[in-house]
């Protein structure tokens, strides 16, 4: 018997309030802009995050980089650079990301989610402004080794970009400052299939190299973000605001809305993105617990993510064992989150 | 009028909580134990089969027959998992009894699972404590077994939790995830009581000292096996108490209105780091795509369970013994 030899994860769990980083964030606005990198494959939700972002005066956006998923990359760094023309920075550097997987192969392109354009299916005219000469990537390990401990990053699509940057440069995961990521489903149902959420889904291999990379990550899943719904009527709300980006929100979250009710049964959308932006600024409306994430490569459930709750001494080491705890997001104010999304849309 | 008792065979890897489950179930009116059958899992399936053939002995219930089941799993799997820091190296405590007079029959256990649902169609069920390969086997040998045997009762599964054997999986399903996989998705009338549930029934260590006290001689016995057992969950779980996994299964086919349940698909993982992972389905949401679980067949899974009575039952029945 040698059950009280392994550590597990090494960590103790439970609730983590994560006051100190909201009070950081709070007093900050003043003195120092929070230098944020948004990993992004806009798609439509994505675009409401991304037009949050800009819309907050206590965030320095170093760039966006560009990812497969609700689009192809190349339509991602379409959207992106559309975006911050919209946005009114249209200076903001674009680096563009993988192609594909880690592994290789086709990428996952949720069209039917989020249309062929990524947008609900406005078809804007191309934008101006072009995407930088580094790869997303690179990017990344640049701008992490030029401002150690300082940068944030949003992450909102597979996890590719970030896998590769975590093998591009060792130092990376230390240097990062915190990582927040949507993605995964805990101790709940998948969005693609009944084991897998989305994000995790398109490239699993790269989701298992970054939460355990040890990083500091804080990671949202849908168990989390299926929470909080932005519904018919909040819609109607937000297009009589003069909300900036108020009509344009609504114009392409259409598309959106009609999978909610088909995918769903839900009459509005689920505010995946939005909230994993809210979770960067306003931690302390979420409740996080530790332990070590794993996801599954292989078999019918590749893309799985299993965290281990540290709630039994293991007997003999298994695959969580050694690496480091991150942060999943365990309950959300809903409420709260659903109020800061509607003030931020509706700010003229 | 007296219901004719619910024929049941437990299918077993005894096993300290599984010996709780066989004294339980011979002593509830509501069950005629027609046979046990043997598989590995807590020891080796030929320890489990003398295990059993012991307990029978114990009981003085040797009428009763004992089906030896697979050394391996359905995918000839040898490199078992057995449990012996969990229940000991004898499987009963350590104690170290001496070997049974009596021997298993000579019907392999899936045969003997085939032949007695054949022998009395709709009325039979399965309470299987152990890995399910005994049940595969006679699920894929006879096309005939899934519509004959009238339940299935797995103690298996951890639903929407960590697993007991790593964070992923769960003991029983971790021992033989293919012939889990085909046990759930065969159309027989399974319902899988995962560890989920289980955690919830806690066995203290005030229940063990009145269960020592008392005369009944099952109790008697179960004291002296349980040490172990209960050394293991407070090292493991730092509680002071042992889950009754076995005995909450067992009483969910003895009294089916303890628990409530919810339908669904549930695939097991048969590979990589999560292998022996049950993943449940409730059918509600659609999914863009087809998926593994589409088109499957729905077993029952439980969701809750009246902890007190299965407790209050356990003591109450061990106790008159």
């Amino acid at each position: 018997m040698s059950n009280s030899r392994v550590v597990n994860g090494g960590c103790a769990n439970g609730l983590v309030m994560a006051d100190a980083l909201a009070e950081d964030f709070a007093n900050s606005g003043a003195m120092k802009r929070h230098k944020l990198i948004i990993d992004t494959d806009p798609g439509i939700d994505d675009s409401m995050a991304i037009l949050m972002a800009f819309q907050s005066p206590d965030l320095d956006i170093l760039g966006l980089t560009t990812i497969y998923g609700n689009v192809t990359t190349e339509g991602a760094t379409r959207n992106a650079l559309l975006l911050c023309e919209i946005a009114g920075y249209p200076g903001v550097p674009v680096a563009e990301g993988s192609p594909g997987p880690l592994k290789g192969g086709e990428p996952c392109i949720a069209d039917f989610v989020h249309g062929s354009d990524g947008l609900g299916n406005i078809f804007l005219p191309p934008p101006k402004s072009k995407k930088i000469e580094k790869s997303a990537s690179e990017f990344l390990v640049d701008k992490v080794s030029e401002y150690p401990g300082e940068v944030s990053i949003l992450a909102l699509g597979p996890l590719t970009n970030l896998a590769l940057a975590v093998k591009r440069d060792s130092s990376f995961a230390s240097k990062v400052k915190r990582i927040v990521i949507l993605g995964g489903a805990f101790f709940a149902l998948g969005n693609v299939n009944p084991a897998a959420e989305s994000n995790i889904y398109c490239d699993p291999e790269a989701a298992d190299v970054v939460f355990t990379s040890g990083a500091n990550v804080d990671v949202v899943g849908i168990n989390i973000t299926t929470q909080v719904k932005m519904t018919d009527a909040a819609f109607d709300e937000l297009r009589q605001s003069h909300g900036k980006h108020a009509q344009f929100v609504c114009d392409i979250c259409k598309f959106y809305r009609d999978w909610h009710v088909k995918s769903d049964g839900v009459y509005g959308i689920f505010l995946h993105d939005p909230v994993s932006f809210v979770a960067l600024v306003r931690p302390d409306l979420f409740t996080y617990k530790k332990g070590v994430v794993r996801v599954e490569t292989q078999g019918i459930s590749a893309g799985h993510t299993l965290m281990d709750q540290g709630l039994k001494k293991w007997n003999s080491s298994n695959p969580w064992t050694g690496h480091s705890p991150i942060s999943v997001a365990w309950t959300v104010d809903a409420d709260e989150v659903l109020n800061y999304v509607m003030k931020s849309l509706m700010k003229p | 009028m007296l219901e004719e008792p619910k024929k049941i065979i437990i299918d077993t890897d005894p096993g300290v909580d599984d010996a709780m489950a066989i004294f339980l179930a011979l002593q509830s009116p509501e069950v005629e134990v027609i046979g046990l059958t043997t598989i590995y899992g807590n020891v080796y399936t030929a320890l489990a089969t003398r295990n059993a053939l012991h307990l029978l002995e114990i009981a003085g219930r040797t009428d009763i027959p004992v089906a030896e089941g697979s050394h391996v799993t359905i995918t000839k799997g040898t490199k078992l998992r057995i449990a012996d820091f969990v229940h000991g190296t004898d499987g009963l405590g350590n104690q170290n009894f001496p070997p049974p007079k009596g021997k298993p029959i000579e019907l392999s256990a899936a045969d003997f699972l085939i032949q007695q649902a054949s022998c009395y169609p709709g009325k039979v069920t399965v309470v299987a404590l152990g890995p399910l390969t005994n049940i595969a086997l006679a699920i894929q040998s006879d096309p005939h077994f899934v519509k004959n045997i009238q339940q299935i009762v797995v103690l298996g599964g951890a639903f929407a939790v960590n697993g007991n054997v790593n964070p992923a999986a769960e003991a029983n399903i971790f021992g033989d995830p293919d012939a889990a996989d085909v046990v759930f998705t065969s159309g027989a009338d399974v319902l899988a009581v995962g560890i989920n549930v289980t955690h919830q029934v806690f066995f203290t260590d005030a229940d063990r000292d009145k269960l020592a006290e008392s005369s009944g001689k099952y109790a008697q016995y179960l004291c002296k096996i349980l040490d172990v057992y209960y050394s293991y969950h407070h090292d493991a779980y730092s509680t002071k108490g042992v889950y009754l996994h076995d005995p909450t299964a067992l009483l969910a086919a003895v009294t089916p209105s303890l628990i409530t349940y919810t339908e669904g698909v549930v695939r097991v993982q048969t590979t990589g780091i999560t292998r022996g992972l049950t993943l449940f389905y409730n059918k509600q949401k659609r999914f863009g795509e087809v998926t593994e679980w589409s088109d499957k067949p729905s077993v029952k899974v439980a969701v809750t369970v009246d902890a007190p009575a299965v407790v209050n039952l356990v003591m109450e029945r061990l106790t008159n013994s």
